[in-house]
């Protein structure tokens, strides 16, 4: 992926600032924050601890693994997002839960419960020219590597 | 401490309206509201004006056109709260001792500012991955059908009661009943949520005037003046770990503080007007408030019980699924419903013997958080 994407004649932005961090190999992956203190943890990253308050917290990369929580078609969206698309709201098993869209799976298959994979990857290509690097969730049966 | 009362009220008819500004809309609600109370206009000591996409000063021009420039006016953005937080921002500055006369105007002109679905803000995360209002409530609606099994008919019985009490409001954007066939068969936005779910586009505006007791007894008054008994306003938290979606902790927490301060529980509210920026908000609002079971509202509502004539009767007005929902306009216009009804007033949809009546708002959406701002106001005749 880190290949298609230094590709692209615009370069690369990240769909929001702070959402990522390059792993070992140099690839990006999501992350948040985890308390120290309590070990709670947070998407997107934050300075406080939203549940003790404590400032000493940390970024750690988030699971790529998750567990669809609930789901909606999107049938009416802004002229940036061709309809229609599956947006769901997956759990971490660190206790996060997050939004992302559903792709590589027909509707009449998406059920609460079902077992998914976040891949970090090329969303759209912005205004500028630019490829936008952001998330997308697949089931977690299916291989892409 | 000072005690509030709602001396005047004023609304336009809600909708699409060709050729009107919103500050013509505005100053309409204003001139209104001011007659009703039957005061001299240089009564009114300061003013806060709720909206949210009117730019820059909105409430000035309102001021400007109604004869009340020079007063201080306080321009408030909450989203879908702003109005009623228009209202808490008059109360307080009454209880404050500040002032004695204020004036709290809500407006919106959405048809000029935006097509389509409404997101949360434009660089918020949710947003850039595709969120949309319908969508937040969509997935919502689906885990209250999960966690309680909560049918697609039974959402649709919102709008069904909702548009019917609108077409027996004159002022109501919508003005014919539907038929639950017609909800469900109805475009889709967000399944399971369609067209008929989902509350319109609309422009409008609406205002009252606050007062304190104190004043109040040097006012002639030809109507009953109906008491402020609970301005409340919270903002979401921060959601930790994974609670359900289908429960509002946010709107629990704001009622609780509103009853506290009215001295009153749920049981003794006698007419709801509540946010029912969607079918399934309504389910979540009610059962947040603690005036119908968790997980019961679908079937009571079913029996009739969120009817006019029903035990509790829910969104009188015809809500926002039905009356419309300018935004910075609703939480105001749901006050002005409250006063109709407590004065008796309220025509063909009066509620028999209502004498508490409570307005709930909840506005916006970001990232990580449960909400926005939530507001809680109880009144009282």
């Amino acid at each position: 992926m880190s290949e298609q994407t230094t590709a692209a004649p615009g370069g690369t932005v990240p769909l929001q600032p702070g959402i990522f961090e390059a792993d070992a190999r140099g690839a990006p992956q999501l992350v948040g924050t985890r308390c120290r203190r309590c070990g709670a943890h947070f998407f997107p990253r934050r300075t406080v601890c939203a549940r003790c308050l404590s400032q000493d917290t940390e970024v750690v990369a988030l699971s790529a693994v998750g567990t669809l929580y609930t789901y909606t078609v999107v049938h009416q969206s802004t002229p940036e997002f061709p309809t229609p698309y599956i947006l769901v709201y997956v759990d971490l098993p660190e206790g996060v839960r997050l939004l992302a869209p559903l792709v590589g799976v027909e509707v009449d298959q998406v059920r609460t419960g079902l077992p998914l994979r976040l891949r970090v990857e090329p969303v759209r290509t912005d205004l500028e020219g630019r490829t936008v690097i952001g998330y997308r969730l697949y089931p977690a049966e299916v291989s892409h590597d | 401490m000072t005690e509030v009362f709602v001396v005047g009220i004023g609304m336009t008819k809600f909708g699409k309206p060709p050729d009107r500004a919103v500050a013509d809309l505005g100053t309409e609600a204003v001139l209104e509201a001011i007659r009703d109370a039957d005061i001299d206009p240089r009564r009114i000591e300061a003013a806060y004006c709720g909206h949210v996409f009117q730019g820059m000063v909105a409430g000035q021009r309102v001021l400007a056109q109604t004869g009340l420039a020079g007063i201080p006016l306080t321009n408030v953005e909450d989203a879908c709260s702003s109005g009623a937080v228009a209202i808490r921002e008059a109360s307080l500055a009454i209880r404050a001792g500040e002032h004695d006369v204020v004036l709290a105007l809500g407006m919106e002109h959405l048809t000029t500012r935006f097509r389509g679905a409404l997101t949360p803000a434009e660089d918020d995360l949710e947003a850039s991955v595709g969120l949309t209002m319908p969508a937040i409530y969509a997935m919502r609606a689906r885990r209250h059908m999960e966690e309680f099994g909560t049918t697609r008919r039974q959402l649709a019985l919102v709008s069904v009661k909702n548009k019917r009490n609108a077409s027996l409001n004159p002022l109501s954007q919508f003005q014919k009943p539907v038929s639950v066939e017609e909800v469900i068969t109805s475009r889709p936005i967000a399944e399971p949520l369609c067209l008929y779910d989902c509350s319109p586009v609309s422009d409008g505006a609406a205002a009252v005037i606050l007062c304190s007791d104190r004043r109040l007894r040097q006012l002639t008054r030809r109507r009953r003046p109906i008491r402020l008994a609970a301005a409340a306003l919270r903002t979401g938290e921060v959601e930790s770990g994974l609670p359900s979606m289908a429960f509002e902790p946010l709107t629990r927490r704001t009622a609780e503080a509103a009853y506290e301060q009215a001295g009153v529980g749920p049981k003794e509210i006698g007419l709801a007007e509540v946010h029912d920026c969607f079918t399934i908000a309504e389910v979540l609002r009610v059962e947040g408030l603690g005036l119908f079971p968790v997980g019961e509202y679908p079937v009571r509502l079913e029996r009739g019980e969120a009817d006019i004539g029903g035990a509790l009767p829910v969104n009188p007005s015809g809500g926002l699924l039905g009356k419309g929902h300018p935004l910075g306009a609703t939480g105001v216009a749901q006050v002005v419903e409250l006063v109709r009804q407590l004065r008796g007033e309220a025509g063909p949809r009066q509620v028999a013997g209502a004498r508490v009546g409570l307005a709930h708002c909840r506005g916006g959406k970001a990232a990580g958080v449960e909400g926005a701002a939530c507001t809680v106001n109880i009144l009282v005749a």
